[in-house]
């Protein structure tokens, strides 16, 4: 049994939490490759940091918004020009990952990919992710009434691409 | 409507505070058409969270375990520390993609889970013990877990109820399945199936994700462990269940329609 706190019970905690910060990492990113970058680049950073972390807070949380920093400091890092590279790339790798699993399935991702990215984010931390509204507000550092008109309207437009047209059957 | 759609889609995330929720659900009978919304945003959130259950059992690559840990990868010299990584996405503005990524996966989360009804029952037994029970050899879920899952709809939790359910399905054996959740000190993850009047819990995942302090750590509902996941896509016969048809088949006693 660790003591309460002990690094490597911490280090334990975080390798659990793995792949939830590579699946909110592709929902920022929209492509693998750039995701797993980007939460290397956030694991390192926030080791550095670690005595931030207020031991009251969930872990998660934390890690979210750093992972969710890296992501858009390479944004601005890599300038306007890479940035519509970005944006063409992000296009060929809509739904390259789950090929074989039921086509309405494949049509979430590619309806989210679709999303403008502060309601996409809205949207993953609170409906994927499971984090509660005052969670995933500190997360992107806005208030709550922010978060969930954007959680609305990523709904509303969620909800248009993926239910057939009213009249047809469900 | 009566009531803003935000606030019901707040009562669908789980945010309202009792009275607010009683308001909604007392609107939802008078109305069919809150009722009606109040659906399609529950059977939005299902779908959005099966789209992305299957991320959380893919192998986590071995360099990010090891960044996790402070260890740098060996053989990149490309991301050795902090310093380096970000000089480079600095000076060179270098897309992500064209460092090279170290391709090892391994099932890293197999080593901070306790997997497979053996090992997890061993762990169980320290904690809550009348929530799985062993049945002459079977392990069946007993006491709230029992309850939650013959009563409880998925994505519901009342705050005083420990056990969370995840997704519903009919498994290829013909049995209904669900997935739990079990919030608290041992926070844990489950699949159970109706079989025989009795759920049968067959896998069982307990989390790492439990501060030492006592502290509630809570598994969100979302965040199925990858055993738990796989055991569901192994088992899983079409569709999981939507709202609809958990009632329908929570009114059926979890009994299939015979085919």
């Amino acid at each position: 049994m660790n003591t309460p706190g002990a690094p490597e019970n911490v280090h334990e905690q975080i390798v659990a939490l793995l792949p939830r910060l590579r699946r909110f990492a592709r929902n920022l990113a929209r492509n693998p490759h750039d995701a797993d970058d980007v939460v290397q680049i956030a694991l390192e950073r926030a080791l550095l940091k670690l005595d931030q972390w207020r031991r009251d807070a969930r872990l998660d949380s934390w890690l979210f918004k750093i992972v969710r920093n890296a992501w858009i400091d390479e944004l601005r890092s890599r300038g306007r020009r890479d940035k519509m590279f970005l944006a063409a790339e992000a296009g060929d790798n809509v739904g390259d990952a789950t090929l074989d699993r039921e086509a309405d399935l494949m049509s979430v991702q590619s309806a989210m990919a679709n999303l403008p990215e502060d309601q996409r984010t809205a949207v993953s931390l609170v409906l994927v992710e499971g984090l509660s509204y005052k969670e995933a507000a500190d997360v992107l550092d806005i208030p709550i009434g922010t978060l969930t008109s954007r959680l609305a309207r990523g709904r509303e437009a969620l909800q248009a691409m993926l239910v057939p047209a009213q009249g047809t059957a469900i | 409507m009566s009531i803003p759609e935000e606030t019901l889609m707040a009562y669908v995330d789980g945010e309202l505070d009792p009275a607010a929720r009683a308001q909604v659900e007392a609107a939802m009978r008078d109305d069919p058409q809150i009722e009606k919304y109040v659906e399609q945003q529950r059977a939005l959130r299902a779908k959005i969270q099966h789209a992305y259950a299957a991320d959380l059992a893919e192998a986590v690559p071995e360099r990010l375990v090891a960044a996790a840990h402070g260890r740098g990868p060996v053989s990149d010299p490309h991301v050795v520390d902090l310093g380096q990584a970000l000089a480079a996405s600095e000076s060179k503005s270098l897309p992500l993609r064209w460092r090279q990524p170290q391709w090892r996966p391994i099932v890293s989360m197999a080593a901070s889970l306790l997997i497979g009804i053996g090992v997890g029952f061993l762990a169980w037994r320290n904690s809550d013990s009348n929530m799985i029970q062993d049945a002459h050899g079977a392990l069946v879920a007993g006491g709230p877990l029992a309850q939650g899952l013959s009563s409880q709809l998925a994505g519901d939790r009342s705050p005083a109820s420990a056990v969370e359910i995840g997704l519903s399905f009919l498994a290829k054996s013909g049995d209904y399945c669900r997935t739990f959740a079990i919030v608290g000190k041992a926070s844990s993850a489950g699949l159970a199936c109706r079989h025989a009047q009795r759920w049968e819990v067959r896998a069982l995942a307990q989390s790492g994700a439990v501060k030492d302090d006592g502290s509630e750590y809570r598994t969100a509902s979302s965040s199925l462990p990858p055993a738990i996941a796989t055991a569901v896509e192994e088992q899983i016969s079409g569709e999981p269940l939507d709202r609809t048809g958990e009632i329908a088949a929570r009114e059926q006693g979890w009994l299939p329609a015979t085919r």
